[in-house]
């Protein structure tokens, strides 16, 4: 009966869509800019976008032209969507990304879906601290676009059709208003339509095997109280899935390597040694269909990544006490560091991850290549 | 003789004299609760201090301390302050030793007393409501069928040549715990600011002490649940 009335309050709460329209003093310096509407579940909570760069549809159709135009890059040959493929949820399908050099990347390249929420640091080791400040750093990366931000300023000054939309969106071309406007777009990518969010909005039951695996997502495990689960939700929030948002609560070191291996991660950015090897805990938003896994890729499968957490965690300094601790058989930890989930949990988990899917999302025109669809020159 | 002029200045001066003091403790201005966090007499430090085991053999270092504050009344006999969507999540993690609430525009000198809660009541708990530090979302938030972690303590403990994790998640309604404190001219500062001080070791050090080797974890067991949690009532007290 309570779980029931719970069920049922979540449910109303979700059907309740937040229609927002933004109202905020545009510092744009044109004054006929149009303001994006959205739609976003209640559960998704409080978002907030910067004053300097309200969400125009001006500002969101020059960001999504930059993001699919190889002009970003060196040799004209890569855009961001290189890296971030709308059908694999903006992701690329390699364990490392390859940009301009040829080279493999340090990371895997992110998904890029509901930034408006969850950590506000992004990229896994959390080196930037706004969207915006995000957009600039591939763009001058040597391996990942090789440019130079007057060259490129000069280069898109040089075309008719940026001229316009640079004009229309921000009133003048330059690196802050590139940045701006690739951020402007990522906000736009929002997620809200898999088939766990209707099960959200009552609109649909999960099959048994669904609905055992999202009790399992959703609980730490007792065996005090006989209470069995998955461990997901300390790293990975009960709605949007994606680490949490406060201050550096969405990284964590989830046992990839031991001392002697480990990345420095978030130590990177805060020189705290206790931020050794955290990374950020992505969200699970489309999960299935961004392979492979981690900051490196190194995991092929969700079978892997889950065999990960049941048998193959490695201990360090700074590994998460709450996963050395989970463990669904009672005292069992002394040795070796194991969920000690059976494999039909193991199966109804990644069942549950698939329900995180969302096909409109991927196929959304919105977010695609408008070179493809004969938009650039509207 | 003294002539009524002077006794009519002398009223005057007094009269000035009683606006002042009771404009100066009406005027609204700004209150501040300070809370700092320590265990026994030792401030906290995070990861790197080790501090006893209160109730066994053994030190222990704390990784993450957060917990709920809420429903914050100032209480007199006039009139009540009740503050509005009141759910602050103390940490003491991000740049100071201490976690404050401020409240804007208030006449500080009328309150009698000081009144809030460790924990969420149990209808915000039973809900996935939005307001003040509440966030479905956050790492304090169980699930909705669950509801939130009150107080969140992990770290390790070091005791018989090993080490083992320590993780102390308190929630449930039944945990929640109303707090209250007077309030005179001595306690409030000149500048408007009270402080508290946080005790982690009250959470241990009972007239039962726990002795962590026995209890590294609690979480969703209701009876250790309920031990961690009584020691809530002496958990904060007037610096």
């Amino acid at each position: 009966m309570f779980k029931v009335k719970f069920l049922a309050a979540v449910s109303l709460s979700c059907t309740v869509i937040i229609v927002v329209s933004i109202f905020v003093f545009s510092t744009n310096k044109q004054g006929d800019t149009q303001l994006v509407e959205f739609t976003t579940p209640f559960v998704f909570g409080r978002f907030q976008i910067p004053k300097d760069n309200p969400l125009t549809v001006e500002s969101v159709k020059l960001g999504r032209r930059l993001f699919y135009d190889p002009i970003l890059s060196k040799n004209n040959k890569v855009a961001c969507a290189n890296c971030h493929k709308q059908s694999l949820a903006f992701t690329d399908g390699l364990a490392l990304s390859v940009g301009v050099s040829g080279k493999p990347l340090s990371f895997n390249s992110m998904s890029l879906v509901n930034l408006m929420w969850g950590p506000k640091h992004f990229f896994w080791d959390g080196r930037a601290n706004s969207l915006e400040n995000q957009a600039l750093q591939p763009i001058e990366h040597v391996d990942e676009m090789g440019s130079n931000l007057d060259d490129l300023t000069e280069e898109l000054s040089e075309i008719k059709a940026y001229q316009t939309l640079f004009e229309q969106a921000y009133g003048e071309l330059n690196a802050v208003s590139i940045a701006k406007a690739l951020a402007n777009f990522q906000r736009t990518l929002i997620s809200s339509n898999s088939p766990y969010d209707q099960f959200l909005r009552g609109e649909i039951s999960l099959s048994p095997q669904e609905e055992f695996g999202r009790k399992l997502f959703m609980a730490h495990p007792d065996t005090k109280v006989s209470l069995r689960g998955g461990n997901c939700i300390d790293c990975h929030s009960q709605f949007l899935t994606s680490g949490f948002s406060s201050f550096f609560d969405g990284f964590s070191n989830n046992g990839l390597d031991d001392d002697e291996n480990l990345a420095e991660g978030l130590f990177g950015v805060t020189k705290l040694e206790a931020h050794r090897g955290l990374f950020k805990a992505p969200t699970l938003r489309n999960i299935a269909v961004t392979a492979p896994y981690m900051h490196d890729g190194r995991f092929k499968t969700l079978e892997e990544v889950l065999a990960h957490y049941n048998s193959g965690i490695k201990r360090s300094k700074t590994l998460s006490p709450l996963i050395i601790e989970a463990d669904n058989l009672a005292d069992s930890q002394s040795q070796h560091i194991s969920l000690n989930l059976a494999p039909h949990e193991v199966v109804a988990i990644i069942s549950f991850l698939h329900t995180l899917t969302d096909e409109s999302f991927l196929t959304n025109k919105a977010f695609s290549d408008p070179f493809k669809t004969g938009e650039p020159n509207d | 003789m003294i002539k009524p002029f002077k006794i009519v200045g002398l009223i005057s001066v007094l009269l000035l004299i009683s606006v002042a003091i009771v404009w100066h403790n009406t005027v609204p201005k700004q209150l501040t609760l300070r809370f700092y966090p320590f265990l026994g007499s030792q401030p906290l430090v995070l990861n790197n201090e080790k501090y006893h085991n209160p109730g066994g053999e053994g030190v222990f270092t704390i990784r993450d301390f957060q917990f709920f504050i809420s429903n914050l009344v100032l209480r007199s006999k006039r009139n009540n302050y009740t503050e509005l969507e009141s759910y602050h999540l103390a940490r003491f993690d991000v740049g100071k030793a201490y976690y404050e609430i401020v409240i804007s525009e208030i006449s500080v000198s009328d309150f009698q007393q000081l009144v809030f809660s460790i924990g969420i009541d149990s209808t915000a708990n039973g809900t996935i409501v939005i307001a003040g530090d509440l966030d479905p979302n956050n790492r304090m938030a169980w699930n909705w069928q669950v509801g939130y972690k009150f107080l969140l303590l992990e770290g390790s403990l070091y005791s018989q040549m090993k080490q083992q994790p320590l993780v102390y998640h308190i929630g449930f309604n039944e945990s929640y715990t109303r707090l209250k404190f007077p309030l005179n001219s001595t306690i409030v500062s000149n500048d408007g600011i009270i402080k508290l001080k946080v005790d982690i070791l009250a959470l241990f050090d009972q007239a039962e002490p726990i002795d962590m080797n026995e209890i590294p974890k609690v979480k969703f067991d209701p009876e250790d649940v309920a031990k961690i949690a009584k020691g809530f009532q002496h958990f904060i007290s007037l610096m």
